[in-house]
This record gives C-alpha cells, structure tokens and sequence, in this order.
C-alpha cells in the first residue's frame, strides 16, 4: 500500500468534516495564542524592572493557570464531540475492511496534521496579537516608557509542549473509543434509540435548593469582610443548583407540562414540549456549562470594567493628601527632610500646595461601645468581627489643630474631640485605660482628612487638649511594636503633569529615607502606579478571559446547533410528510432554538443580579463604593454580551435552517 | 364511485445545472373506485416513488391531473397542501417514519393535534383503532423499545387515525420480516374490507397478491394490471410473478 495514503486519507477526512474540524482547529489556535501571550508576557523581562509589577506577576500567572486548565476542558469536549459525530464514518472504514490499528493509524495522521496547522498558526498568532496585547496591557497600566517585546522562545517551548499533551491525550482518548467499539456500534453511534430522560425529583429540589442557598447567601452578606469570605461559597452553591436545575428540573417541568392534557395536545405545543425533553436530556450539561461560563464572563467583566473606571475616585480614599511624610517626633530632623523636599521641588519645577504639619500620635484599639481597649475581650468573636471592631485611631494637640483650622476652641484636661471618618461616634464620653475623658463635640471635618465610608473597623481623630495628654494616651495605649515616641506629619498636595510628579516622587523618597531611613512616606503618585498595575491587570486579565470563555461559549452553541440540525432535519420531514407544513415547522424551529438559546443567557442574568449584592460588597473591599457605577458597568457588560449571544444565534440559526431544509 | 383519478400524468427531473433530463414518469393514466385496494408494482426505477410522491402532494408533476375526490390536487395552493394531506391522506411509510421524540400514542396523535382536534376526541378515536391493530400494550411505549412489525402497526394507526379518504403505502413490508409483513397485509386486508381505499407500491408479490387489483409500470407508463376477480391469494401470487418475469424478460407478449 503507498505509505502516503494513511496521511493523505486523514487529510480527505479533514477537508471533508470541514464545518466541524474548521471551528475545532480555530478553537485550538485561540487556545494557543491566549496561554502563549499569557506566558510571554509573564516572563517579559522589562516587566520586572516597573514598579509595582509583582502583583501584575501574579495576576498573571493566575491568568496562565486558568488558560490551562480552560484549554485542557474546552480541547477535549470539543474533540469528544467531533469523535461522536464520525463514529459512523469510523464504523464505515471498518467494514469495508481498514482494521482498528489502520483506523487509529489515520486517527493519528489526523491529529498531527491538526496540531501542526494549531500550532504553527497558534504561535504565529501569538507572536503577532501578542505583541498587540503587550502595549494594549502596558497602556491600561498606564506604563509610558516602551518596552521591547521579544519573540519569547521559553514561552514558544513551554506553549508547544503544553499542548503536544493535550493534543497527545485527546488523540489517546480517540483511540481508546475506537478500541471499545464494534463496527456496528460505530455505525450506530449517532444513534442510539433515545430514552426518554427519568426526571428526579429529589435532584431538582437539591436543585432549588442549593440555588436558593447560594442567592441567600448573596442577599443576606453585610460586609465586604462576609462578601469576601462567602462569595465563593455561594458560587458553588449557585454553581450546583445551576447543573441540578437544568439536568432534572427542567425536565420535570416538562413533564408536568406534558401530563397536562389540554396543554400538550395543542399544536404548537405538542412539538415544542415533546422536542425540548428529548432535547434537554442531551444537552443539559452544555446549557448548564453556557449558563455558568456565561455568568463568569459578565462577573468577571463587570468587577474588572468597575474597578478599573473606578479607581480614579477610589485613590482619594486611600490618601487624602497627595504626599503624606510621617516621622518619630523626637528622631527625625523635620528642618532637614524640609529642605530636601525643597530642592527636589525646585530640580523638577514641582509646585506643593496645601502643606500642613502637625504632631500625633497613632495606634490601634479594640472598641466596645465606649471603651477603647488593648486587647480584645470578647473571646467568641469570630474574624470578622474581629475586624470590624479594630479601630485605627489619630490623636492630634488642640493648638496644632486650632492653627491648621485658624479656629480658637479650647479643651479641658479631660475632655476632646472627635472626628470619625466613618459613621458618627454617637458616645458622650471615651475611655482608654482606667482615663474616661469627655467628647465636647462631634466634629464635621477635618484638613487631614475627610468622610467617606468604613468597610472594615473605624477610624476616628481625636483632638486633646495638649502634647501631654497625648502623650499619656499613648503610653497607655502603644502595643510593643508601635514606635516609641509620638510622631509628626507634613502633608502636602502636588500640581505638575503625572510623569514629572512621577519621577519627582521616587526622587524624594530616596532622597529624605537617605538621611532617615525610619520614616514613613506615603505618596498617591507612587500608589496610583501601583494601582494602576493592580488594576490594569486585573482588568487585562478580565477581557482576556472574558473574551476567551465568550469564544468557548460561541464555538459550544456552534457545535450544538450543528449536530442537531442534522438529527433534527429528519424529524421535521417526518413531520412535514405527515402534514405540517412549512411555515409551521419554521416556527417550531425558531421556538425551540430561541427556548434553548436563550435559557442560559437568562440563566446567567439572573445569577448576576443575583451576584450584585455581592460584587458591590466585595468591590467595597477594594473601596470601590460607588454602586451606580458598578451597577452601569454591570448593565454596559450584561448589554454586550447579550449582543455578541444573539449575533451567534443568528449566524448559528442560519445555518442549522439551512440544514433542516 | 371514482375515489382517485390519474390523468396523463407526465414528470421529467432536470438536474441541477441544466442538461440532463430524465423522464420519471411519460404517461399514466388510472383511476381508484371508492373501497378499492390497489398494488402498484413496478423494478426500482420504475417510476413508482415518483408517482407515488405526486400522489401524497409531496411533488407536482410536469403536466398531467390528479383527481382526489373530484378535486385537482395538483393545482392546490401551496398554503393549503399540509392541510390537504393531512385531511384526506394517510401514510405508511418503509421505514415506518416514528418521531423517536414521542411515544407511540403521541405519534399516532401527531396528525390530530396538528389538525388542532381536541383531546376527548383523538383518545375516542384512538381505542377502537389500537385494538383492531392489536397495539393497545405498547401504546405508552417508544418507538425504539416496540418490534419492527409494531412500529408499521403504529405507523398505520397514524394514518387511519384522521379517516383519510385515500391511504397510500410506500413499500409497508420492505422492513418487516416475513412473519411481520404478513401479520400486516392481513391488517391491511382487513381495513380495506371495511371499506378503506388503499394504495399500497411495492415489489414484494406477496404484498401484491392481497390487492385486488395490481397495476404494474415500467418506465414510467403503466404496463398491465391485473384484476383479482374471484382469485385466491395464491392464484394472484402466481399470476402476479408470472407478469414480472414477463415484465422482465422484456415484456412482448403479455396475456
């Protein structure tokens, strides 16, 4: 036999699967090209010389693990149901006398040729969109200075041998199919005689069950500690609920519809229930899989899409003051870090405005009602509530407020006042150690800082009548590890354009912790960097993926409605024969691919509004407070995505109608 | 009475681009008495599915008329032909054509609910019709757990079920095994002398052979047909292969 003719049947095969192996081939070069830009852009190594790009690192890698085990998935329950739909031109090759190992032998040629033509295409692919996605990430984490890019051989290495697994073992699953069957069984395998699916109820009140669990969960969460903690527990309560639910509940609902006569024996019925059971049995798990990889796509859009627009608001809650520089009273040359901060603002031409300096002192307590302790008490207080009660509190002298506020109010040795950024204080008196001290009035603002909302704990200032109450207060309440002796600040805004303010803020930093490498500089410039990274990963990171599932999505529903245009076309002619006619069958059709279709579309919606609670609590967390944005990013992913859904459904509608007709 | 009337019925297929044309069927002309029980026989390629196809409405010929109970089926309007045929045809099918879908009940209904009839009525209409076919067990059944000879059982209840005026079968026992297919030409034996018009196409003699009346076409004109008259079944057997081998052999002399 010509040794060529192995290879050249398995590339007939191809050509002739065609509408199936094509969408496969470009599944897998999708695949490729995701987990090799990941990888490559991991390993980038000017990624390492940035700031912040440690947690950029990590998100990524998140990214490279989830691309794998997603491709793992996704190759092989699209290969199982390319290998379904050919048992009968496999069962045909064996009884016109090819043995099992010639049917494996052209198995194998297939394989090769489809991961040659995957990974050739995939790495270039990844080579060129990885590129693209490189400056598209660098410019979402606003990174000004380019970057090469290099053709990453590493990645191309560990890209090649990542799927020549994956390939390998879809290849020997193939082999392991033909190897079980007979030929007949091969040429039945499309067809197998339909039972009609058992319904259990016990399955569909897990179901509901465990559906409501997990909404309840999202409900009832309160704090972004709880949210945090328990979104994941919902999630897979939702997750379970979601596969009970469409494997059984929705075909004990079917059945109900079925046994109620009037209902059923009405035409339009009739087809739709009797089609939908038959149908849900074979395709309750893919629905269910739409339903959830759906839900993970508009979660993860949104909590992304969020964060990412929101962060521009959220960087004022972290600092009040662009530049805080905050140093023990008594070690720290004020006059010194001063002058440093002058001549670096003259270096760069930076202006500073709203400089305020004060004394204060800091530390943590453990507030129960009026009483602020060391140590917490209350010893069956769980974690969280444990972080709800930590107080962050600031203590700062009459005469440096009453400077910094130009006011003249006036304190006795026992008495203060309070500012609390959260919610109002609400307590007549405030006692720390054995001293209770007299809260005189409530304050309304602050210049160091302002209003906004608490999610873990409070944080209160405290103004005392002078640096010796301060003092004894402290002393009280210090733990062992804060300093020793009470502090002094200088805060101040910054005016210039980001990239000097930029520069002028590494510049400072090394500058002032030369000389006093004990104190603490916080700047919003050097943060924002960092958030931007943190942000603008995650963000990447989202779209990415998002954009990956979607495909996953679109190729799974693809699939479906190709092998059920070919099983259906021959119901609708018995059905045609037996006097229906066209346009009635034309309706039948729309009405059950639409049920279909759009089942785990509404499926996911729900989940998501469901999810909402959750996700603003959980963004909370991050202090991403404004719902109205997080509720427009929300409704703008669920709008696109509802958009890109029905577009495949209308392009996969076609072609199944072409089918049937 | 004339149930059925075939006149001149011509078909020629062109292929798709043109160019080749074949002529199914070149001149056929017969006509079905109210209560009769015809056999078309005819080779493969006879024309037979053609003609039989043109009868069901599922094809229009090339020229020609075809009269079902006085009206021209051939000139009905397009939106009107599913409810045409589901009014006044039944069909048995080779292969039986159940929806795997529905059990055997529901397949049976499938013509009624389509024909929007309500409940009371199909089950009134199903009863008497499940026992003459002796399918009563397997009613709640599917298709794909009932015999082969069951599911053509099935298959007929479907057709009789909407009391069409005409039943026409397309090879019913080509499926069956012998026992089966003769369980059902008694079937049919039996619904015809309650004064069903059948038509049935086949080339199995022995499904001839129950008909009362056996036309027989050959490239697509109709050749000879055969009267019972007072004949046995077997009389019309042996009648019926003597025709074929005529037929084959190149038919100059017939009778």
């Amino acid at each position: 036999m010509n040794k060529f003719f192995y290879p050249r049947l398995a590339l007939v095969n191809l050509k002739k699967n065609g509408n199936t192996y094509i969408p496969y081939i470009l599944t897998c070069i999708g695949s490729i090209i995701a987990f090799y830009t990941m990888v490559s852009i991991h390993s980038n190594k000017g990624l390492d010389q940035m700031p912040g790009s440690i947690n950029l690192k990590t998100i990524l890698f998140l990214g490279i693990i989830v691309i794998g085990i997603f491709a793992v998935i996704f190759l092989f329950y699209t290969n199982s149901f390319l290998i379904k739909r050919r048992k009968k031109e496999l069962g045909l090759y064996s009884i016109l006398g090819l043995e099992k190992k010639h049917i494996a032998r052209v198995l194998f040629y297939e394989t090769v040729f489809v991961t040659v033509i995957s990974l050739s295409l995939g790495l270039i692919g990844g080579i060129l969109i990885g590129k693209l996605l490189f400056l598209l990430l660098l410019n979402i984490v606003h990174f000004k200075s380019p970057l090469s890019f290099h053709i990453d051989y590493w990645g191309l290495l560990i890209t090649t041998g990542v799927f020549l697994v994956i390939f390998g073992l879809t290849l020997l699953t193939n082999f392991l199919q033909v190897k079980l069957s007979n030929p007949i069984d091969l040429l039945k395998g499309g067809q197998h005689g339909e039972k009609e699916p058992k319904s259990s109820w016990i399955v569909t009140v897990i179901g509901l069950v465990s559906l409501g669990a997990g909404y309840g969960i999202a409900l009832s969460v309160k704090t972004p500690l709880e949210a945090l903690m328990l979104f994941f527990v919902a999630v897979v309560f939702v997750i379970i609920g979601t596969y009970a639910l469409f494997i059984s509940g929705s075909i004990t609902l079917l059945k109900q519809l079925k046994k109620n006569k009037k209902f059923y024996y009405q035409s339009r019925n009739f087809i739709s229930v009797s089609g939908m059971i038959y149908r849900m049995k074979q395709n309750a798990v893919g629905l269910a899989n739409i339903c959830i990889l759906s839900t993970m796509v508009l979660v993860t859009l949104s909590t992304t899409v969020s964060l990412y627009v929101g962060q521009e608001g959220m960087r004022r809650d972290f600092y009040p003051m662009d530049v805080s520089i905050i140093g023990e009273a008594g070690n720290t040359d004020f006059d010194e870090v001063k002058a440093l901060l002058e001549s670096e603002k003259e270096k760069l031409m930076v202006r500073s405005s709203d400089e305020i300096s004060f004394d204060l002192a800091r530390f943590r307590a453990f507030q129960e009602g009026s009483h602020f302790l060391k140590d917490m008490v209350d010893d069956e207080s769980t974690d969280a509530r444990y972080y709800e009660r930590i107080s962050n509190i600031t203590l700062i002298p009459l005469d440096d407020y009453n400077r910094l506020t130009g006011g003249n109010k006036s304190l006795a040795e026992n008495e203060m006042l309070i500012f609390s950024v959260g919610d109002n204080y609400g307590q007549a008196t405030i006692v720390f150690g054995d001293q209770q001290y007299l809260i005189t009035e409530q304050l309304e603002a602050i210049p160091m800082d302002f209003k906004k909302t608490q999610d873990m704990g409070q944080t209160y200032y405290l103004i005392v009548k002078d640096d010796a109450v301060m003092e004894a207060v402290y002393q009280t309440m210090k733990n062992d590890d804060d300093p020793q002796t009470t502090l002094h600040a200088l805060m101040f805004n910054l005016d210039g354009d980001e990239d000097t303010l930029n520069t002028f803020s590494a510049n400072l930093r090394t500058a002032v912790t030369q000389s006093n490498p004990d104190i603490n500089i916080q700047n919003l410039y050097e943060a924002l960097t960092e958030l931007y990274f943190f942000f603008g990963g995650f963000l990447f990171l989202g779209v990415f993926l998002g954009s990956l599932f979607m495909m996953a999505t679109v190729l799974i529903i693809y699939f479906k409605q190709i092998s059920e245009g070919y099983e259906d076309s021959e119901r609708f002619e018995i059905m045609e024969k037996v006097g229906m006619d066209k346009t009635e069958v034309k309706k039948t059709i729309r009405k059950q691919i639409l049920m279909v279709f759009f089942l785990p579309l509404a499926g996911a919606i729900v989940h998501v509004a469901f999810a909402f609670p959750v996700i603003t609590k959980m963004l909370a967390a991050f202090r991403l407070t404004n719902v109205t944005l997080i509720f427009l990013c929300t409704l703008a992913g669920v709008v696109v995505y509802a958009l890109v859904y029905t577009g495949v459904y209308l392009l996969t509608a076609r072609s199944y109608y072409k089918m049937i007709h | 009475m004339r149930l059925l009337e075939v006149k001149n019925l011509k078909k020629i297929y062109t292929t798709r681009f043109g160019g080749n044309q074949v002529q199914a069927l070149s001149n056929v002309s017969f006509s079905v008495e109210q209560g009769e029980y015809v056999a078309i026989m005819g080779e493969s390629g006879s024309g037979k599915t053609t003609l039989l196809n043109i009868l069901a409405s599922l094809d229009k010929p090339t020229s020609g008329e075809v009269f079902l109970d006085g009206k021209n089926i051939v000139t009905i309007k397009d939106s009107e032909i599913s409810a045409f045929r589901r009014d006044n045809l039944g069909f048995v099918f080779q292969d039986f054509n159940l929806l795997d879908t529905f059990s055997i009940q529901d397949n049976i209904f499938l013509p009624l609910v389509l024909a929007q009839k309500n409940y009371q009525e199909m089950n009134s209409r199903l009863g008497p019709l499940a026992k003459r076919l002796n399918i009563e067990e397997i009613l709640k059944k599917f298709p794909y757990e009932v015999s082969g000879g069951q599911k053509q059982r099935a298959a007929v209840a479907r057709a009789l079920i909407t009391q069409p005026k005409l039943v026409l079968a397309d090879e019913p026992t080509g499926a069956l095994d012998s026992k089966a297919a003769m369980n059902l030409l008694k079937i049919f034996s039996a619904i015809n002398e309650l004064g069903q018009t059948i038509l049935i196409v086949t080339h199995s003699v022995a499904a001839a052979s129950h008909a009362n009346r056996v036309l027989f076409i050959k490239d697509g004109e109709i050749y000879n047909q055969i009267y019972r008259g007072s004949m046995s079944n077997d009389d019309m057997y042996q009648k019926i292969s003597y025709t074929l081998s005529v037929l084959a052999s190149g038919g100059e002399d017939c009778e």
